[in-house]
């Protein structure tokens, strides 16, 4: 092995020696896909990520960008890995304007501590704060700024995951379905390119034209296009009542009529999610009401203003009466908070207990869901797999998993047999099925994006042009971009 | 490559009573809503993508600029042929091709009006929201290129939020698709970039379009002021309280004198501004919400506030609101629209500045505007004819735009830079974001070829 301490000696200088990082012990903690890098760097602002950018550019080194490392099984395993950039310093909120319902925060700024800012004075907040312990020396939310507004991202790892990841990545969840992607909440940007340009677009309007849009361009790019440094984002006040309805069902045709259902009528909830029992077993909650685990369970949140959240939760238990339910339960305030980052968790919950855990995300047109679900229950049943199954209802988007252990060989090949198998079916319906995660030694037989589309011509030539030297994340995202 | 060979050519692809190259047809292509005029060489109107496709590639073989054209009421110059060349008139290529309400998604060509297709999809209970001033004459490629807002887009954000996919010809004549009637596609979200690109990456020859339940109570009032900068205060309150109503517009004096004039709609005339102030969606809690924006209009010394009875009166506040550009030609022949546009809270600060530069310029501006949005309309009204009066208009526009981004802001909330704001765009941008922005053209367009000149100052 070289001894590259020499090597990365100037970008010591210029970022300090104790945030740059060569020594096997810690470079094996920042690995992408079992691929070590050979050092690891903790700049603390945009100007120090131009440096970064610029050193990997003379020097021709392959970054990899992490936030807190929560989604780096995402993606194929990297072509070429140098240098993984760490964003954990770059943790400022520099801009709250509640007046404007604008909020500018650096990319290493955690979620929960962005929500956490913008709680009441009493301490109402998007997230269960009393969920949310502080890790070490960490202050949640120093500066308050009792607003009463939140960020309307549901990401999955909501309590972990920093704004940049979150960004990069395009991470939504089941509440999307209200508050629309972060491609919609998105305004503004600054970003180191790949020549080590810093360079901004949009800003703190939320209209603008002016030119490409090129904050949309970075979400989901997966750190392809260059390191995000600083967003804006958009907030909302917060919901005047919150409320979680649950409900049982025998199976999912039954769950599903009841969605559907719901969406022939003019009401608003936040989020219908529709998971199999599996899935809420496996939820990381204190009282979870016992609904058994063969059945479906619908999730329903009502965000929205008191009387509306009343009649929401009236008409919809009625519609789920008729649709043949069991068991029901209504969580409000802290507890649907609660609620919802264990089911934002879940996938961490069920990768903590199962070593060959494969994660996916469907997407397909609206219609076709009830089709998907169908599908992918009788393709894994028939393969003797446990699987989680959890759908975006209204979203056209479902998540499901396979509950393998890695050790489990033949377990391991018919998940991967089955998530191809699932993946043509969702390739027939025009929909598509994407990895999120899976062991480092699986994902070669997967087809981790699944279909690309015509587009992806342009893709590439977005590349070429934008990353020449192909030193962004090489290998990472689609087609190996 | 010879002009009579290139109408030849594309006389071929289209039929020889779908190119126009007469004097009196390329003046009629020469200009659009801005004050730019250009001839191109020659103007085709095809069926099909297909035909886009090749008209495309030939424009791609013989190096020759080219251009896509809705209903030319962009107020930027975007299809006004600066170099010449073709200018692609998408007229006949107007159909709704599938309204597919199982997904919740309308599938057009892009020379569908943007208000047929909402008109269309509104009888079955749902709505497309953009909804432009311009929506009865505006195509969606048009909307789709400029990303455009409108009233409604304060709580339902602007076409891009609406886009779910589309087909794209490129610089070689090659058809791509981006995204579709699923969500999320894998990859980079190249409908992004297509949307509010100007028409400079590509031509759009079809678009996914998000349809949504229509919201199933309305409530519209009109709050009349007796100083225009209680109404900028009121919306600027009313945001911060943290209300966000389907939409929040602010008329001025002048303007509304203007539309009396042509529509009758009853605006105070003596009265200094207005707003209109919609909300919508479940009828719970809407009142509450209205009695706290009542409440805080009486804070910032409202004269009145008008509850719509019903959907007759409506419509009524909005046809004058939807017609106030085209009303202000009473006063004065011309007007130029500076687009503007800054945190809702630098409102009240950059509308008096305004007023100011009108004065400075002694040039009459009227102002209608997406107020929740920050997003200004300045109408600076002159006649085009009186040179020194053209010249000070423009000094005043950049002024404004100046004003705006000092403020925070950017130079265009809703109508593109076009060819209008190049020199601007020096006010938000630096050297790095514009050669990021031309690298992005490079990709997509590396000849130059594709509406050439605009969005995009040329390399100093
Ligand atoms: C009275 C009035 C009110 C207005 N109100 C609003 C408003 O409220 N909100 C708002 O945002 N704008 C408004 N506008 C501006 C204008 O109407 C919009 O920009 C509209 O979207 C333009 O549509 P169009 O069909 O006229 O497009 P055009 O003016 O024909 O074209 C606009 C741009 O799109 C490109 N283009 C058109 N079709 C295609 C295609 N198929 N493929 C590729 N490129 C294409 C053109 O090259 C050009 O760059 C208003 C304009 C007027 C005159």
């Amino acid at each position: 092995m070289v001894d590259d301490t020499e090597k990365f000696k100037n970008l010591s200088e210029t970022l300090g020696e104790a945030h740059v990082k060569t020594e096997p012990k810690i470079t094996a903690q920042y690995t992408v896909d079992n691929v070590v890098p050979r050092a690891v760097v903790f700049p603390k602002n945009t100007d120090q990520i131009s440096e970064v950018v610029k050193f990997a550019n003379r020097e021709n080194l392959a970054i990899v960008t992490r936030g807190s490392g929560t989604k780096m099984a995402m993606g194929n395993p990297p072509r070429k890995l140098d240098l993984v950039v760490c964003t954990s310093r770059m943790n400022h909120m520099l801009d709250v304007d509640t007046s404007n319902l604008t909020m500018t925060v650096e990319a290493g700024v955690k979620f929960r501590d962005i929500q956490a800012r913008l709680a009441t004075q009493e301490d109402r907040c998007y997230l269960p704060l009393g969920d949310l312990e502080a890790e070490g020396d960490e202050i949640i939310c120093s500066d308050r700024s009792h607003s009463g507004c939140f960020v309307p991202i549901d990401p999955p790892y909501a309590d972990k995951a920093t704004i940049g990841g979150i960004i990069a990545t395009n991470s939504t969840g089941p509440r999307r379905l209200l508050y629309n992607l972060p491609r919609d909440c998105i305004i503004g940007i600054r970003v180191v390119a790949p020549n080590g340009d810093v360079l901004g677009s949009g800003g703190k309007t939320v209209k603008n034209v002016s030119g490409y849009d090129v904050s949309k361009l970075m979400v989901g790019s997966m750190g392809t296009l260059g390191i995000l440094c600083e967003t804006t984002l958009r907030m909302l006040p917060l919901p005047e009542k919150m409320e979680t309805l649950l409900v049982s069902f025998a199976n999912f045709s039954d769950a599903s009529a009841f969605a559907g259902r719901i969406f022939e009528t003019s009401l608003l909830p936040a989020a219908v999610e529709i998971m199999n029992g599996e899935a809420f077993g496996h939820l990381s909650l204190d009282d979870k009401p016992d609904f058994g685990s063969n059945g479906y369970v619908a999730a329903i949140a009502l965000e929205a203003f008191e009387p509306a959240v009343d009649r929401m939760r009236i008409e919809m238990l009625n519609m789920a009466k008729e649709a043949g339910a069991g068991a029901n339960a209504v969580f409000e305030e802290e507890d649907h908070r609660s609620f919802w980052l264990a089911m934002s968790n879940l996938s961490a919950t069920l990768d903590k207990k199962f070593s060959g855990f494969i994660k996916a995300k469907l997407n397909y047109p609206l219609s076709m869901w009830k089709n998907i679900i169908a599908s992918g229950e009788s393709i894994f049943s028939e393969a003797n797999l446990d699987y989680i199954v959890q759908a975006h209802a209204g979203n056209g988007i479902c998540f499901t998993g396979l509950l393998v252990d890695n050790n489990d060989t033949s377990a391991t090949d018919k998940a991967v047999e089955a998530m191809n198998q699932l993946l043509a079916y969702c390739q027939e319906v025009d929909g598509n099925l994407v990895i999120q995660s899976a062991p480092a030694d699986v994902k070669s037989n997967l087809r981790i994006w699944g279909k690309i589309g015509f587009d992806f011509v342009v893709m590439k030539r977005l590349k070429d042009q934008l990353d020449p030297k192909g030193i962004m994340s090489p290998g990472r995202f689609v087609e190996g971009l | 490559m010879d002009k009579q060979k290139l109408i030849a050519s594309l006389n071929e692809i289209v039929g020889p009573d779908n190119v126009l190259s007469s004097e009196m047809d390329l003046m009629l292509y020469s200009y659009d809503a801005s004050l730019d005029k250009a001839k191109p060489d020659v103007v085709v109107l095809p069926d099909s993508t297909e035909e886009v496709s090749k008209i495309m590639a030939l424009a791609y073989k013989e190096k020759i600029p080219i251009l896509g054209r809705g209903s030319g009421t962009n107020l930027t110059g975007g299809t006004v042929p600066i170099k010449g060349g073709i200018v692609v008139h998408f007229s006949r290529m107007n159909r709704i091709l599938e309204i597919d309400y199982a997904n919740r998604t309308a599938t057009v060509q892009p020379g569908v009006i943007t208000l047929d297709l909402q008109t269309e999809v509104l009888k079955k209970g749902f709505v497309y929201q953009p909804d432009p001033a311009s929506q009865k004459v505006s195509t969606i490629g048009g909307n789709v290129s400029e990303n455009s807002g409108g009233p409604h887009c304060l709580k339902y954000g602007v076409t891009s939020n609406h886009v779910q996919g589309l087909e794209v010809v490129l610089n070689d004549g090659t058809v791509i698709n981006t995204g579709g009637k699923a969500r999320d596609n894998a990859g980079y979200d190249i409908t992004a970039l297509v949307v509010g690109s100007e028409g400079t990456v590509g031509l759009v020859t079809k678009a996914i379009l998000k349809l949504e339940r229509a919201p199933e109570s309305v409530k519209t009032l009109l709050a009349i002021f007796d100083a225009i900068e209680d109404g900028a205060n009121t919306v600027s309150a009313i945001v911060a309280e943290g209300i966000i109503p389907a939409t929040l517009e602010m008329m001025d004096n002048t303007v509304m004198r203007a539309v009396e004039e042509t529509i009758k709609v009853g605006y105070p005339l003596d009265a200094a501004c207005v707003l209109i102030i919609e909300l919508d969606g479940m009828p719970e809690g809407m009142d509450d919400n209205a009695s706290k924006i009542v409440e805080i209009c009486r804070q910032n010394h409202v004269r009145d506030v008008r509850l719509a009875k019903d959907e007759a009166e409506r419509n009524v506040l909005w046809a004058g609101r939807k017609g106030a550009f085209g009303s202000v030609g009473q006063v004065r022949p011309s007007y130029l629209c500076c687009d503007g546009t800054v945190p809702r809270t630098k409102l009240p600060e950059v509308l008096n500045q305004v007023i100011e530069i009108g004065k400075k310029y002694n040039l009459p501006i009227g102002n209608v505007f997406h107020a929740g949005d920050g997003n200004l309309h300045p109408l600076i009204m002159f006649d085009e004819r009186d040179e020194d009066e053209r010249s000070r208009v423009l000094k005043a526009s950049t002024e404004i735009l100046k004003a705006c981004a000092d403020a925070g802001g950017t130079i265009s909330g809703e109508h593109g830079v076009g060819m209008e704001k190049l020199k601007e765009t020096a006010f938000i941008f630096n050297e790095c974001d514009l050669e990021f922005e031309r690298q992005i053209k490079r990709a997509f367009d590396p000849d130059d070829i594709i509406n050439p000149g605009k969005m995009i100052p040329a390399n100093s």
